[in-house]
């Protein structure tokens, strides 16, 4: 129903969502952004609802929109005030380097060498192509950051990528990838509020550097 | 007549053996200035052994009692199926050039095991010696045998004798070298000097007469016998392997007779040349004996390699 | 009757056999007794079968060809190619088997109570199920899975003794060597693939011109490091002088006696049958490692006083001289002369059936003196033929064989071999001509250094007096044993006596290889049984000599003893002992036996001597509380090739480790890259 233009817009939002996520430095815009994300995500999932009438995307948008846009950044907020020590959001690289790196994953992305990847349906080459660069960034972003939290919402924006990737490619039919998608971001939240708790009972801090000491 | 010429050959070799032996001895006495034993001495030697007793270890195991039957059953056969006085026969049964050697090499065997089973210094030293020594004499005594094989075309050793080969010349450097290989190899052994010498008890240099320090009596004749025989199977080897004139080619009681004569007068020219040779040279040290044998099989594969 | 023995279903009722006792033992393992008895009774009644399989299958001439394709897997199909070659190994493996099994079920007793029997029946029938399949398989991933197995049971058969602390380094260092001779082997297969399409043999071997001709000579050195480390060609023999002391007697002589051939199977078969038309440099090449292994081998066995890895050293050497005729075989073919070649190829088979059956008997014989003496240095053994007087009498026949003496079966394949050599030196030229005269040289030698060997080991071990305590406490071993000793010992000399029927079985089974289809049979056999070789260039014949032998020492020793001086008085008294005690430190030892060798061939063997000497007080040392002499030999393949390889190797690893960061950050960027680089590859 929606036409390509306002699918390009949203999947532009995505982009820009992770872009944020790279450039922010205070943990709460990263949960923002990481929710506007996902309602990106809801919607084009609507969209996909409307075009097949499949019930199942039905429920798959519901669970997605209580999880993901509502559930999950009030987990992560709530993680942020109770060990409101300091959060390091902090990266590697400094930020003129990041955005040439994003700059060069994108236009990869959108080359000439991977058409055989992002043509695969060829109406939404465009939408493809945002998509696969988003998996880059999102793939990035885990590389990049030096804190737990931005590294587990690194992994779940490389889902939703991985998610929008698939739609567009017209895989979203198959029962199995809907179910799938749910069950792990279900267990993948409680699995990573735990985690954040225990590492943080562990090791006093959330940096995961600390954790070289485990080498030897 | 085939049976009795089959006869003559099967006992030639040990009615003939203590004769040069004798022989030996009496050169090495002549030259030595003395008159010496006659040459028939060894016979009477053997039949002094044959009739005393005996004393066995109480160490000692079966192997001592049946190595004397052992080595001397194996001369025997070996002396029976190598070219003495004819060329005609054919006996391509035993009478390969691997067949022979590995043959006496059974008779090595259990002679160094006899050494061993008393449990006494020199019979281990003496086999320790002697396997020492045959091991690296085989390579050049099949080798020396080997190059003549080749230049006749067959590895049986009456085929060998009867192929007449010197009448073409263009072998004859090789057969020369192969010749001095296999004198080596035959003073190597037969225990002479340089190699060994037949008539010392000497710890410091006795390698044959080490092992059989410990027997007495009828085993110990068997042994001696033994000894000889293998001296004229090489010496027969030599004669009419490298030298095959006047061998009998041609069935006829003329030929075999001339045969048997010439036989026995080259038996003796080299029987002269070894008790010259004892009597000249002194024994070599131990560790200079493997050089000796490598000049052997080095002489030996020159020639074969020179063939042509 | 003959199809239905030599069917498919037949072949698999024998690998069935096997399985049965493998899993029936791991089932029984709380009962040692029944364990033992269950998976021996098994093993053996599939070794007589594949006896009746594989005989009956060569005199008929059958080839079997059967698979299975598995459609879960497209490259992998169970195929089994049957054809004379592999039931002639079947044949061997089935002898050989037979017997260590009946000798298994006595000398396992040994472990009862103190290790797991199930394991033990577990392991040794898989072994020789996996056996079965490695010279029976016919594509190249069902032939890797066997060869797995069989290096796996095998291993854990070899540090079955956990207690002893060298037989786990032995299995350690065993399988090191294994994977990295399969690694070599799995090259060439997929080099194979690559080029030809399929891994099938049969399909390979008809599309055997695409493949180039460099990389058919890479195919060949490849496959001849991996099958040469199964089979112990020197340098890559490190690990058998370790592995086959190590594991159980009956294991050792199967090892021994058959796993090595596994490796000369697939020589024969990949150089022989799928990669004609071959180069002549690699018959010369094999000829060469073969000469060079049969001569070191002799001469590192004479180094040894562990009578088990003297006999490793000795299997050593006996695989040179297989690989001589392999390599003579090979030569002869890439020259045009077929009927030679195939001459060289029968005597390189009668050698490993030979070797088999006498190097098993002689593993079974040293294993029974070592369960009584409980060590394996041959120093405190002596005197042992006066309490085990049968083991003894086996032991000879089996160092008769192994030194090549008329009228045993050694004597015959090594005759063969020479002849091949010496057909070779007669009618080749030039610089070919001199290899052959090499190898002619060095299998002479060879010859010589054997017979020293066994003097010395059948002598320090047996005869003379004991000297040790343990020796005199020793027992002969119990019926089983004996049977399995007693029918090998007189297989060598049946093989021996007649030869000429084996010759002609040989030439047949030559005869089934597609390269020798049309060849003259280069050996005639007379009605004497005297095997001819063509132009009448040698005869030899086994029964004569046989009864030549017994006839006249029978004569003699009539003779000697009844007609001459029947009146002959025999004391028994004690050895001469110069007016001292007699004590066993006056024997020869072992080591003193050889040590003559030892120093003449000082520059290949480098013998080494440490003195150390202990004083009671340190400063004056003059009064001596100890002292101790340390003789060695030599280790040049550890110091020239191994450890050189392991430098190189331990450097680059720790290079690598750096990556290793213990940052998760990094780990994942080397995903990222990976990922994106595969992207822009592969699109």
């Amino acid at each position: 129903m929606m036409n390509i233009l306002f699918l390009q817009l949203l999947m532009s939002t995505m982009f820009l969502t992770l872009v944020s996520l790279h450039l922010t430095k205070k943990n709460f815009i990263a949960t923002v952004s990481y929710a506007i994300q996902s309602s990106v995500i809801v919607l084009i999932l609507l969209n996909s609802f409307f075009e097949t009438k499949n019930i199942y995307i039905f429920i798959v948008i519901l669970a997605t929109l209580i999880v993901k846009v509502i559930l999950a950044p009030l987990f992560f907020n709530r993680l942020i005030k109770k060990n409101a020590v300091v959060f390091s959001a902090s990266t590697y690289l400094n930020a003129p380097l990041m955005l040439i790196i994003i700059a060069a994953l994108t236009f990869i992305a959108n080359s000439q060498k991977l058409t055989p990847l992002t043509g695969i349906v060829p109406g939404n080459q465009v939408l493809l192509s945002l998509a696969l660069s988003s998996i880059l960034l999102s793939l990035f972003l885990i590389i990049n950051r030096k804190g737990a939290l931005s590294q587990i919402l690194g992994i779940l924006s490389l889902e939703n990528s991985i998610l929008a990737f698939a739609i567009f490619a017209g895989l979203e039919q198959s029962i199995g990838l809907q179910i799938g998608v749910v069950f792990d971001i279900f267990i993948w939240i409680i699995i990573a509020f735990m985690f954040m708790s225990m590492v943080y009972k562990h090791f006093g801090s959330h940096d995961v550097t600390s954790m070289k000491n485990l080498k030897d | 007549m085939n049976i009795i010429i089959w006869i003559i050959q099967l006992i030639f070799v040990p009615v003939i053996s203590p004769f040069c032996v004798g022989f030996i001895r009496k050169i090495k006495a002549k030259l030595q200035n003395r008159q010496g034993a006659s040459v028939f001495q060894p016979y009477r030697d053997l039949w002094k052994l044959l009739h005393k007793d005996e004393i066995i270890s109480k160490d000692a195991s079966w192997i001592f009692t049946f190595a004397p039957f052992i080595i001397f059953a194996v001369t025997i056969i070996v002396g029976a199926s190598i070219p003495l006085f004819a060329s005609f026969l054919k006996n391509t049964l035993t009478s390969d050039l691997l067949v022979i050697v590995y043959t006496l090499a059974i008779g090595t065997f259990f002679l160094a095991l006899a050494g061993m089973d008393t449990g006494s210094a020199f019979g281990g030293f003496g086999s320790s010696r002697e396997m020492t020594v045959s091991a690296l004499a085989e390579g050049g005594f099949i080798f020396s045998l080997l190059t003549v094989a080749l230049i006749a075309g067959t590895t049986n050793l009456f085929a060998i004798s009867h192929s007449g080969m010197f009448t073409n010349s263009k072998y004859f450097l090789s057969i020369a070298l192969a010749f001095i290989g296999f004198l080596i190899i035959l003073l190597a052994e037969t225990a002479r000097f340089p190699f060994d010498n037949p008539a010392t008890h000497l710890e410091l240099t006795m390698i044959h007469e080490a092992m059989i320090l410990e027997y007495s009596g009828k085993k110990l004749a068997l042994i001696e016998w033994a000894a000889a025989n293998k001296l004229v199977i090489f010496v027969a080897l030599a004669a009419n392997l490298f030298f095959p004139f006047g061998i009998a080619e041609t069935v006829g009681l003329g030929a075999i007779a001339i045969g048997i004569i010439i036989l026995i007068a080259k038996i003796l020219v080299f029987c002269f040349g070894i008790g010259v040779l004892e009597s000249c040279i002194a024994k070599f040290r131990f560790f200079r004996l493997p050089d000796l044998l490598m000049v052997a099989f080095i002489l030996n594969a020159i020639a074969i390699g020179l063939i042509r | 009757m003959t199809e239905i023995i030599t069917s498919a279903i037949s072949f698999f009722s024998l690998i069935i056999l096997f399985a049965i006792g493998a899993i029936g033992s791991l089932l029984f393992r709380k009962s040692d007794k029944l364990a033992n008895l269950f998976g021996s009774f098994f093993a053996i009644a599939g070794s007589l079968y594949g006896l009746i399989f594989s005989i009956s299958a060569i005199i008929s001439g059958s080839v079997l060809s059967f698979s299975f394709k598995l459609p879960a897997f497209p490259l992998l199909a169970l195929s089994f190619h049957i054809d004379l070659l592999s039931e002639f190994f079947i044949f061997v493996i089935s002898l050989i088997a037979l017997f260590c099994s009946i000798y298994g079920i006595g000398y396992a007793k040994h472990f009862y109570q103190k290790y797991s029997l199930g394991a033990l029946g577990f392991f040794y029938n898989f072994l020789l199920i996996s056996l079965f399949l490695v010279v029976t398989a016919s594509n190249g991933i069902f032939f890797l899975i066997a060869w797995e197995i069989m290096s796996l049971s095998s291993y854990f058969l070899v540090v079955y003794d956990k207690n002893d602390e060298n037989n786990v380094k032995a299995g350690s260092l065993y399988f090191i060597m294994t994977y990295a001779g399969t690694a070599f082997i799995i090259t060439a297969f997929l080099f194979l693939y690559k080029y030809t399409g399929s891994f099938d043999f049969a399909a390979i071997k008809a599309n055997v011109g695409l493949i180039p001709l460099a990389i058919k000579n890479t195919i060949f050195i490849l496959a001849l490091i991996g099958f040469g480390t199964k089979a112990g060609i020197i340098p890559l023999h490190i690990w058998l002088p370790a592995a086959h002391p190590a594991a159980p007697s009956h294991v050792s002589a199967l090892m021994s006696g058959v796993m090595i051939k596994a490796g000369i199977y697939m020589m024969i078969r990949i150089f022989l049958d799928i990669l004609q038309p071959a180069p002549v440099w690699w018959g010369l090449v094999i000829v060469i490692i073969g000469a060079v292994s049969a001569l070191l081998g002799v001469l590192y066995a004479l180094t040894e006083q562990d009578i088990k890895k003297l006999l490793a050293y000795s299997s050593i050497e006996n695989i040179g001289i297989i690989l001589l005729g392999l390599g003579s075989a090979l030569t002869f073919y890439s020259l045009n002369m077929p009927a030679l070649a195939l001459l060289s190829l029968m005597a390189a088979l009668f050698h490993t059936l030979n070797h088999a059956i006498f190097k098993s008997l002689l593993f079974l014989s040293a294993g029974s003196v070592i369960n009584e003496v409980h060590t394996r240095n041959m120093e405190e053994f002596g005197g042992v033929i006066k309490y085990m007087p049968q083991t003894a009498l086996f032991f000879l026949i089996g160092s008769m064989a192994i030194s090549a003496l008329p009228p045993f079966n050694g004597f015959f394949s090594e005759w063969l071999t020479f002849q091949s050599l010496f057909m070779g030196i007669f009618q080749l030229q030039s610089f070919v001509q001199w290899i052959f005269i090499i190898a002619a040289g060095s299998l002479a030698f060879t010859g010589g250094l054997a017979l020293a060997c066994f003097v010395k080991a059948f002598g320090a071990t047996f005869l003379a007096r004991p000297r040790s305590l343990e020796v005199t406490h020793a027992k002969e071993s119990p019926l089983s044993m004996q049977v399995g000793m007693g029918v090998m010992a007189t297989l060598c000399l049946l093989f021996g006596v007649f030869s000429g029927y084996t010759a002609t079985l040989l030439a047949k089974i030559g005869k089934g290889f597609t390269i020798f289809q049309n060849t003259v049979s280069p050996i005639a056999v007379a009605s004497n049984q005297g095997i001819n070789i063509t132009n009448g260039f040698a005869s030899a014949s086994g029964p004569v000599i046989f009864i030549l032998l017994v006839v006249v020492l029978s004569l003699v020793a009539f003779a000697i003893r009844y007609v001459v001086n029947k009146n002959q008085k025999i004391k028994i008294g004690a050895t001469w002992d110069c007016g001292t005690d007699l004590t066993p430190r006056m024997e020869i030892t072992a080591t003193g036996f050889a040590q003559s060798i030892v120093t003449i061939f000082k520059r290949i063997l480098k013998p080494s001597i440490q003195h150390e000497i202990e004083y009671h007080d340190v400063e004056s040392r003059y009064m001596m509380k100890s002292r101790s002499v340390t003789l060695g030999v030599g280790d040049i393949y550890h110091a020239y090739l191994y450890k050189p390889l392991h430098k190189v190797i331990n450097v680059l690893s720790t290079r690598a480790k750096n990556i290793q960061s213990g940052n998760i950050n990094a780990y994942i960027s080397y995903i990222f890259i990976a990922l994106v680089v595969a992207l822009l590859l592969v699109l």
